[in-house]
C-alpha cells in the first residue's frame, strides 16, 4: 500500500509537467542547464556538464528522468557517483564499455533498456567487438553515430546525425581520420572514394535511391569484410548488391574496393592522365586555332577597308 | 545547256537536317542533366539538376536522350550504307566526307594564312578540314561516350561482358571516359562548331543552312571553291 502512494504521488508532478520531464529532471536541470564548462571525472574524462534543457525537452527522450540512464547518481544534490541501485545487467554491460564511456558508462550502458535490440547487434558488430573485447577506446559506441542522448531526434529530421543526408558524413567522422585507417589497416580514402563514385556523386545531389554506407555494410550489426556474416562479405555481395543490380554477378560485384588511384590500381589512373592530356591538346588546338582565325578575319576586314579607302 | 547557276544551292537534304536536330537536341539535353553529375561537389549542382527534375527525372531524361542519339547515329549510318550503295551518293575527292591528306595541308596553309605568313587561303571542296573534323567528332564520341554510357546504364549486363581480371579498374575507366570526353565533346562544340556555324561575323547568330538546308551560292564560291567548280564549273566556263 505504501508503494502504491508513492507511485500516485510521483505522478501528481509528472502530470503537471505532461509530455516533458518529470520535477525530479527539473531540479537536475536547474543547475545542469545553467552550469557551464568541462569538470574531470573519476575515469579521468573530460565532459561537459551542460544540458541544453530547450533542446533536451525537445528530444526523443525528452520526457526521461534524468536517472532513467543516469542510474548512479539517485541522491540529489548528488555527493558521490557511486550511490545508485544499477541493475546487474547494466552494470555489466557498462563494465565492458567502460574503456570507451568514461564519462558514465552506467548511463550510456542504459540505452539497453529501451534498444536491447540494437545493442545486441552491435555487441556482435566490429564497433562493439573493438571496445569491448579489444578494450580499445576507437569503435563507435551509440553516441558516437546518434550523437548525445540529450538531443536525439528522430533519423527523419535533418538535424539527426543519422538522418540520410548526414549518415556519409557521421561515419566519416572516424573513416576518415588517417589514425584510425592506419591503426585498423582500413583504406585512408574510403569516403573520398565513394564521394567520386556513381553512388556517391548521386548521393550528394540528393537522388533518393543513391546508397549510403550503411546501405552495402549495414549499421548496428556492421561487420569487416572479411566476416563471412558481413554483408559485404565475398560470399553476401551478390546479395547485397542485388537489392539494387538484380542479377549481379560475382563479376559485377567485384568493381566496388573503395580502393583510390594509384599505385594500387594503376589502369584507370594513368588513363585519367592520358585522357586529361589528350584534352588539353584538343583544347589547346581548336582553341588557338579559333582565336586565330578570328584575328585573321578581322585583320582582313581592316585590310580591306584601307584598300578600298586608298581606291577612292 | 540551259542550266543556269541557282542563287542558293541545296547543301543538306531533309534527311540530314532531321538527323542533325535530333543530334543536337538530344546533345544539348544529354550535357544539361549530365553537367551536375560531373561536378557533384559544387554547390549550384543541386540548383541545376533540380531544374530538370532532380537527379532521378535527369538520370531518366539523361538516359532517354543517350538512346534517341545513338539510335539517331544508327540512321545515320544506316542511311549513308544505303546512300552509298543505290549511288545516291557518291565518292568524290572534292565532296567526301572522308579525310584525306589534303586536308592536313590545308590546315597548316590556313594556319599560316592567319598567322599573315601566306597570302593565300587554301580552296575547300564540299567539307573542309575544319567541318570533317566537327563530323568525325561525333563518331569518336559515339564510340567512347556512347558505349560507356551504355555500359554504365546497364552495368549488370556488361558484366557478363567483361574479362574478369578487367573488374578491378574497368568501372574506373569507364566512368572517367565518359564524363572526361563528354566534357571534351562540350567544350568542342562551344568553340568549334559554335564560331564556325554561329559566331563567325558572317554567319552570326548562325548559318541558317540548318533549317533550309541551303546555302547562297557566293557563300558557296568563297567556302567551298572547289565543290562550286564541280558543280557549276561548266556553265561559269560557258558564260
Amino acid at each position: 500500500m505504501k508503494r502504491f502512494f508513492i507511485i500516485a504521488a510521483l505522478w501528481v508532478p509528472l502530470l503537471c509537467f505532461a509530455n516533458s520531464a518529470s520535477a525530479e529532471t527539473f531540479t537536475c536541470l536547474a543547475c545542469h542547464s545553467a552550469m557551464q564548462g568541462k569538470i574531470r571525472t573519476e575515469g579521468n574524462a573530460l565532459i561537459d556538464i551542460n544540458v541544453d534543457a530547450d533542446r533536451y525537452a525537445k528530444s526523443v527522450h525528452g520526457g526521461f528522468d534524468c536517472v532513467t540512464c543516469h542510474k548512479q547518481f539517485q541522491s540529489n544534490p548528488h555527493e558521490s557517483a557511486r550511490s545508485g541501485d544499477v541493475p546487474k545487467d547494466i552494470a555489466a554491460l557498462a563494465g565492458k564499455i567502460s574503456r570507451k564511456a568514461k564519462a558514465d558508462p552506467v548511463a550510456l550502458a542504459a540505452c539497453m533498456q529501451c534498444h536491447g535490440d540494437a545493442y545486441a547487434a552491435w555487441q556482435e558488430s566490429v564497433h562493439g567487438k573493438n571496445v569491448m573485447n579489444g578494450k580499445q577506446p576507437d569503435g563507435a559506441v551509440c553516441t558516437d553515430c546518434h550523437g548525445s542522448p540529450h538531443y536525439i531526434v528522430t533519423k527523419d529530421k535533418i538535424a539527426s546525425h543519422v538522418n540520410r543526408k548526414n549518415i556519409v558524413k557521421t561515419c566519416g567522422e572516424c573513416h576518415e581520420r588517417e589514425d584510425i585507417a592506419k591503426r585498423y589497416n582500413l583504406g585512408t580514402q574510403i569516403v573520398e572514394r565513394y564521394d567520386e563514385s556513381f553512388h556517391g556523386k548521386k548521393y550528394i545531389l540528393g537522388h533518393p535511391n543513391a546508397p549510403t554506407c550503411i546501405s552495402c555494410h549495414g549499421f548496428h550489426d556492421v561487420k569487416k569484410w572479411d566476416d563471412p556474416k558481413s554483408p559485404v562479405a565475398w560470399e553476401n555481395r551478390q546479395g547485397t548488391c542485388g537489392k539494387c543490380h538484380q542479377g549481379a554477378t560475382r563479376k559485377f560485384v567485384a568493381a566496388i574496393t573503395h580502393k583510390p588511384y594509384g599505385k594500387d590500381n594503376p589502369v584507370p589512373y594513368y588513363f585519367e592522365k592520358a585522357l586529361i592530356l589528350l584534352l588539353l591538346g584538343v583544347f589547346a588546338f581548336i582553341v588557338g586555332h579559333v582565336i586565330l582565325e578570328a584575328f585573321s578575319e578581322i585583320r582582313d576586314k581592316v585590310l580591306k577597308k584601307e584598300k578600298e579607302e586608298h581606291h577612292e | 545547256m540551259n542550266r543556269e547557276i541557282p542563287k542558293e544551292y541545296l547543301r543538306f537534304n531533309v534527311t540530314e537536317r532531321i538527323q542533325h536536330v535530333i543530334m543536337f537536341v538530344t546533345f544539348l539535353l544529354l550535357s544539361f542533366t549530365g553537367w551536375a553529375l560531373k561536378y557533384p561537389e559544387i554547390e549550384q549542382s543541386k540548383w541545376w539538376i533540380s531544374i530538370w527534375g532532380g537527379p532521378k527525372t535527369a538520370g531518366l531524361i539523361h538516359r532517354a536522350a543517350g538512346i534517341t542519339m545513338l539510335l539517331d547515329f544508327a540512321w545515320h549510318c544506316a542511311y549513308l550504307a544505303y546512300s552509298l550503295s543505290t549511288g545516291k551518293m557518291k565518292l568524290r575527292l572534292n565532296t567526301t566526307i572522308i579525310p584525306l591528306p589534303k586536308d592536313i595541308t590545308d590546315a597548316i596553309k590556313n594556319i599560316l594564312y592567319f598567322l599573315g605568313l601566306s597570302k593565300t587561303k587554301p580552296e575547300f571542296g564540299r567539307f573542309s578540314y575544319i567541318h570533317k573534323f566537327d563530323y568525325w567528332a561525333v563518331f569518336w564520341g559515339m564510340g567512347i561516350i556512347g558505349l560507356s554510357g551504355l555500359f554504365l546504364a546497364f552495368p549488370v549486363t556488361s558484366s557478363y561482358i567483361f574479362p574478369a581480371w578487367s573488374v578491378n579498374w574497368i568501372w574506373e575507366v569507364i566512368s572517367i571516359m565518359h564524363s572526361d570526353e563528354a566534357l571534351l565533346a562540350i567544350v568542342f562544340i562551344l568553340f568549334w562548331h559554335f564560331y564556325n556555324e554561329h559566331l563567325r561575323y558572317n554567319k552570326f547568330p548562325m548559318s541558317m543552312t540548318w533549317i533550309t538546308g541551303k546555302i547562297p551560292i557566293e557563300d558557296m564560291k568563297h567556302e567551298h571553291p572547289l565543290e562550286y567548280k564541280l558543280e557549276f564549273g561548266d556553265i561559269e566556263k560557258g558564260k
